[in-house]
């Protein structure tokens, strides 16, 4: 395989790219655990890292995350196979379940972030 | 349209006398719209240079025989038409990601042999005697595996697939998508038996989700569900380790 190999067609560069966007997630969860460190040291002698530089990295990983967490749930109605009454669960009700969930999940971290940040 | 041409550029290797495989050019008579690539290649084989090497048979979309690379794409060639690519040359190469033995002419031993490794037959614990009746099944149980017996073993779908031409350990589509149709199969017994094989790290654990072998199978099976599929079912029968049917 020649190395450029991901360039010979949209859909495998379109998988690297899905691929690739795991690593600065990783990096940026990484630094969360950083920052969680230091927030154990009390709200006195915390204060978060806020350079310009980091937030758009921040912004960059968002774009990321979201780009990845979409591919990731539309794949869902190929992976998951459900029966229900005797009859399979059709793939986009499948992932449009994915896509309800996340909603949900983001909107209760939200709101507990929130509550607890007041 | 009797002065209609199609340029032919085909892979021509002689392992006894040429370090590496290279392009010929051919021009030859476009007469019927209907041409497929295959035509293109028999017509120089028939007319033009007899030399030629390239497996086929049945020209119908059934053997599976006759798989290359078409302008970069895994195709049948019986089922790639030249007015799709007129008045474009058409680059005709082997399949990639195998071994090249001659011209277009790939070697198939590894697929063979990941193909037998999964045992793709009906394994029974112990058969019913012939008097005892036939197997009989639902059509809600015939369609849990049909789609994956539309598989002709054509092996595009490892042409097209990145993950095995970067490890050819890695069991690949086809042979996942046959071992999925016989353990969907509600009149087989052999899970057990594949499992070694397509549980392990260079069965469906190797593969990363490309999803290319699906797009260009020619029989619109779906192997990438199929690997994705075994993946959740292996992981549920680890952590459920009970009530799995056999």
């Amino acid at each position: 395989m020649p190395a450029n190999w991901w360039t010979r067609s949209r859909r495998y560069f379109l998988y690297v790219v899905r691929e690739f966007t795991a690593l600065p997630l990783a990096l940026w969860l990484l630094w969360l655990l950083v920052e969680i460190k230091r927030a154990g040291d009390g709200p006195a002698r915390y204060s978060p890292h806020g350079s310009a530089a980091f937030v758009v990295f921040s912004v960059i990983v968002l774009l990321f995350a979201l780009y990845h967490s979409f591919t990731f749930l539309t794949l869902a109605g190929t992976i998951i196979h459900l029966r229900f009454i005797d009859r399979p669960v059709p793939a986009s009700l499948i992932v449009l379940s994915q896509f309800a969930l996340w909603a949900v999940a983001s909107g209760v971290i939200a709101f507990v972030l929130i509550w607890f940040g007041r | 349209m009797p002065d209609k041409k199609v340029t032919i550029q085909a892979t021509r290797f002689d392992p006894d006398r040429d370090e590496k495989p290279r392009l010929q050019s051919y021009e030859i008579p476009f007469s019927d719209e209907s041409m497929v690539v295959l035509d293109a290649l028999n017509y120089i084989k028939s007319h033009v240079d007899g030399s030629l090497s390239y497996r086929w048979s049945c020209r119908m979309g059934i053997c599976g025989s006759c798989g290359m690379m078409v302008n970069g794409t895994p195709k049948l060639t019986c089922n790639a038409f030249l007015r799709d690519y007129w008045p474009r040359p058409v680059v005709v190469e082997p399949l990639n990601n195998f071994p090249l033995i001659r011209d277009l002419v790939i070697d198939m031993d590894d697929f063979m042999h990941k193909l037998k490794s999964i045992k793709p037959w009906i394994i029974r614990k112990q058969e019913i005697p012939l008097g005892g009746g036939e197997h009989r099944q639902t059509n809600d149980q015939i369609d849990e595996f049909r789609q994956f017996s539309e598989c002709i073993n054509c092996m595009l779908c490892y042409a097209a697939c990145p993950v095995y031409g970067l490890n050819n350990e890695f069991l690949g589509p086809a042979a996942t998508a046959l071992a999925r149709r016989y353990n969907l199969d509600s009149r087989d017994q052999g899970l057990t038996q594949r499992l070694p094989v397509i549980a392990d790290t260079e069965g469906v654990w190797e593969c990363s989700f490309v999803g290319e072998c699906s797009v260009v199978c020619p029989k619109g099976v779906d192997p990438a569900k199929a690997i994705q599929q075994t993946k959740l079912d292996t992981t549920m029968r680890f952590v459920l380790p009970f009530g799995t049917r056999e």
